[in-house]
């Protein structure tokens, strides 16, 4: 558990190490939270409500599902891939410990990061800038905890798969790309998965998608009720679950196509 | 001239390695049009919500897409940047570059081309062609011309911010994550700009000129004369962004300090 | 002779940040870094005539690579005066280029992808080589480096002896009068070390062509270097012939004996008690080695001594090699150039 730990601080300090990204992140998140709001603002024109969101509640639904993105974002699958196809795996293999543990692990390391220098400074700043509303009752707080870990590890179990089939295609930057623009729209993060027409709402119930933004931001925003945000929380359980499966065959295969091609 | 021929070298070199990897151009290309069709949910989506934004209705909004998709084409094909840090900085490619007796920049540009983007300019197109039917625009004789000369403007925009950025590189340990991110921001400037407060408006329009690449220019084709004074000035703030950033990238290689040091 | 090289009171210095410790540290880094200045090289001054092949030596981060790079143009110096070829390598940068030829072991020149002749082809518009200049300097060069039948091969499918013929072709194309070779001979085998010096003699014979070279296989530097210029913590500590310095510092020799029988080393000792000698074991291959000063009569006088004592299967009489004198000079920190 030691090496596993030690990990997340190394990445902690990498993060520390590169400033300039540090600034312009929070300067872009910022951008990208206010361009929002404008948008939305201009969405929702005069109307009170749309699907049961307040405009007030909807700039905090943006704000919170960036501010969240912070935390479950990283890089994995691009990683993956590259020291998949700059032969680094092999030697990775080699090391006592288990790859993929060592890269979720990594991921983690960065979310802290951003969640402790990012995503806090962020929300307070953007809570005096912009008409958001804070709940204050501990069980929200306490669900959105929980369910913000719950979408790290779905977003980086998708990633870990993206990363994976680099063993199997030539080149998946295309389908990197494909994933990061398919989880921004379907996870929530650009609009909540209610204003989809109902047809494609049901879909997406059983996608797993929508466990990496909407849900903490829902129950963040009190879009959700009690019993609502129970089950929410209890499909995204079930996804981290379900999707370990399908990780841990390709990484079988793909071990054994490493060992008989040695890389 | 001796830059136009060197271009078509490089160019007949680049079709010959692409023709090695066909598989990764047309996975490539459906990962763009996939890209672009979600782009297109979300606005279809929005829409279901509500009638005008802010008195632009869905089909202009769509027609805006379309021609930013054009611009947005060009400047992939052209200017396949984005990792220019890791590729050229961090392992030191620049100093092959730097030996050669061609403009750096335009060597990069040349080594980086990504032709197979332009395919995304006919989705931008036929995206704009419906969009321009359901609003009964005609098109005039000059419209063609201004076209190109508007998208030509667009791309150098797009091309002058991402080679600014890619500059950061000379002077501080930046990675490639921060020019992911600004796709995000460009795209603010496919929405008509006065949804957003003075200081948004400010910035797309003249720190991050992204709405030069998609509502100004698009504005004059959808008859918005409000608009004009921001579509001529397009080319100009193009030509503009364009020289800033190859001036600021000349100070930057004096500051290169190579590799492995 | 002109000078080709003309490089006065040359420095690069390079900001070196240092990080705190600890993640509390790590965190005041984000506000305010350390740093301290470095000069990677230091005031030096190196002139080379026309036709000069030069050694350029130093150990890793002695500040070789750092000097080439503002040779080549790659490089803007803290400050300092520098012409090459009449020129300012990175103010006439593209004008300048034109004139050299760059070989980076470590790094291709060419790209990755396509077929060795396609780009030689692209280098030839490149550097605007006319089609007889190159058929008749090619020719030649192609058949010299042997690399007729890797032409129509991606560079990715070479290994890094055929790669690095290739390299080496492909810096000549525009037969430039002045090269610069960066460690050309890093991870080579023997036969193609060989084939590359013969053919960086016969080019320079041939087209008078300047040579400067850095390596860490002081073999390559013997081959082809009458000079070498030394290079220690950014500052130049040698600059003259390979052979003087051999003379200055080569003074002593090296006497290898193996013998029939097992021996020890403290037998060995005691029948040249006395005499000047120190000794050193091999344990590899049970060889003996007598270290001790190049005089005639010392030398007989210690072989008729371990002659007289034990059987003798083999005697070899080595001078020191230039890695020993090499090191010597490192350990000493300075040549007093005389």
């Amino acid at each position: 558990m030691d090496k596993y730990i030690e990990m997340i601080r190394i990445r902690f300090l990498m993060m520390l190490a590169y400033r300039t990204d540090y600034y312009t992140g929070i300067l872009i998140y910022s951008i990208n939270i206010g361009a929002y709001y404008f948008l939305w603002n201009a969405i929702y024109g005069g109307k009170e409500q749309i699907e049961g969101l307040s405009v007030v509640q909807m700039t905090t639904y943006v704000a919170v599902s960036w501010m969240a993105r912070a935390f479950y974002f990283n890089n994995l699958d691009r990683e993956m891939a590259q020291e998949i196809m700059e032969g680094k795996v092999a030697i990775e293999l080699i090391r006592p410990y288990n790859y993929l543990g060592m890269k979720t692990m990594q991921g983690l390391g960065e979310g802290i990061f951003r969640l402790f220098f990012f995503s806090t400074p962020g929300l307070i700043i953007v809570y005096f800038v912009f008409p958001i509303q804070f709940s204050w009752e501990p069980r929200v707080w306490g669900f959105f905890a929980i369910s913000i870990v719950l979408s790290f590890l779905i977003n980086t179990q998708l990633n870990l798969l993206t990363g994976i089939t680099t063993f199997f295609l030539y080149n998946n930057a295309g389908l990197i790309r494909a994933k990061r623009v398919v989880i921004d729209l379907f996870s929530g993060l650009l609009l909540p998965i209610s204003f989809f027409p109902g047809w494609a709402q049901s879909i997406m119930k059983f996608l797993p998608f929508q466990g990496i933004s909407y849900t903490p931001s829902m129950i963040f925003t009190k879009g959700f009720s009690h019993q609502q945000a129970i089950a929410a929380i209890g499909q995204q359980l079930i996804w981290v679950i379900i999707l370990i499966l399908p990780i841990y065959v390709l990484w079988r295969v793909a071990k054994k196509q490493l060992i008989i091609q040695g890389g | 001239m001796f830059y136009l021929s060197m271009f078509f070298q490089y160019l007949s070199q680049y079709l010959k390695t692409r023709l090695q990897y066909r598989a990764d151009v047309f996975v490539e290309f459906l990962s763009d049009l996939l890209s672009q069709a979600i782009n297109l949910v979300f606005i279809l989506v929005v829409f279901g919500h509500t009638d005008l934004l802010n008195g632009w209705n869905r089909d202009e909004i769509i027609f805006i897409y379309g021609f930013f998709l054009v611009p947005f084409a060009v400047f992939s094909a052209f200017f396949n940047i984005w990792d220019f840090n890791e590729r050229y900085i961090v392992k030191g490619e620049l100093d092959r570059i730097l030996t050669r007796p061609i403009h750096s920049l335009f060597q990069i540009i040349l080594e980086r081309l990504e032709l197979e983007s332009l395919l995304g300019a006919i989705t931008g197109l036929a995206v704009m062609f419906y969009a321009g039917s359901r609003l009964g625009i005609r098109i005039d004789w000059y419209d063609p011309i201004l076209f190109i000369i508007f998208v030509i403007g667009g791309a150098l925009v797009y091309g002058g911010v991402f080679i600014m950025l890619a500059c950061i590189s000379f002077w501080a340990d930046a990675r490639t994550s921060l020019m992911p991110m600004m796709y995000n921001i460009s795209n603010y400037g496919r929405y008509p700009v006065n949804i957003y407060n003075k200081l948004i408006r400010f910035v797309l329009t003249w720190i991050l000129p992204f709405a030069f690449v998609g509502v100004y220019p698009a504005a004059f084709f959808l008859d918005k004369e409000d608009w004009y004074w921001y579509s001529f000035l397009t080319p100009f703030i193009g030509v503009l962004f364009f020289i800033l950033s190859i001036w600021l990238w000349n100070q930057g290689v004096k500051k290169y300090r190579g590799a492995g040091n | 002779m002109e000078n080709v090289i003309e490089v006065k009171k040359l420095r690069k210095e390079f900001k070196a940040y240092s990080s705190r410790a600890g993640l509390k540290g790590a965190f005041r880094d984000l506000f305010t870094r350390n740093y301290k200045i470095v000069p990677a090289v230091n005031d030096i001054n190196i002139t080379v005539k026309k036709g000069e092949m030069v050694g350029y030596i130093g150990e890793n981060g002695a500040g070789k690579s750092t000097t080439i790079k503002m040779l080549t143009g790659i490089l803007t110096p803290t400050s300092g005066e520098i012409i090459v070829n009449g020129m300012n390598p990175h103010k006439e940068r593209e004008k300048f280029v034109q004139t050299i030829g760059v070989v980076f072991g470590q790094r291709s020149q060419l790209w990755w992808d396509i077929a060795v002749q396609e780009s030689f082809r692209l280098l030839k518009k490149v550097y605007k080589v006319s089609d007889e200049d190159y058929e008749q300097h090619m020719q030649h060069v192609i058949r010299t480096l042997d690399i007729e039948p890797l032409l129509d091969k991606p560079v990715r499918k070479l290994s890094l002896g055929q790669r690095m013929r290739c390299e080496l072709a492909a810096a000549l194309i525009h037969n430039p009068p002045l090269l610069f070779l960066d460690e050309p001979t890093i991870g080579l085998d023997v036969l193609v070390k060989l084939k590359i010096r013969e053919f960086l003699k016969e080019i320079n014979e041939k087209y008078n062509t300047t040579i400067l070279l850095t390596t860490h296989d002081l073999s390559d530097i013997e081959a082809l270097c009458e000079r070498v210029v030394m290079l220690d913590e950014g500052k130049v500590i040698y600059d003259g012939a390979l052979r003087e310095l051999k003379e200055k510092w080569g003074d002593q020799k090296e006497l290898h004996f193996q013998f029939l029988k097992k021996v020890n080393i403290k037998t060995v000792q005691n029948v040249t008690s006395g005499l000047p000698v120190e000794w050193e074991v091999d344990e590899k291959d049970q060889t003996f080695i007598a270290i001790l000063e190049d005089r005639d009569e010392l030398i007989s006088q210690v072989i008729a001594k371990v002659v007289a004592a034990f059987k003798i299967k083999d005697v070899k009489i080595n001078e020191t090699s230039t890695e020993e004198i090499i090191r010597k000079i490192y350990e000493k920190g300075a040549v007093e150039v005389g």
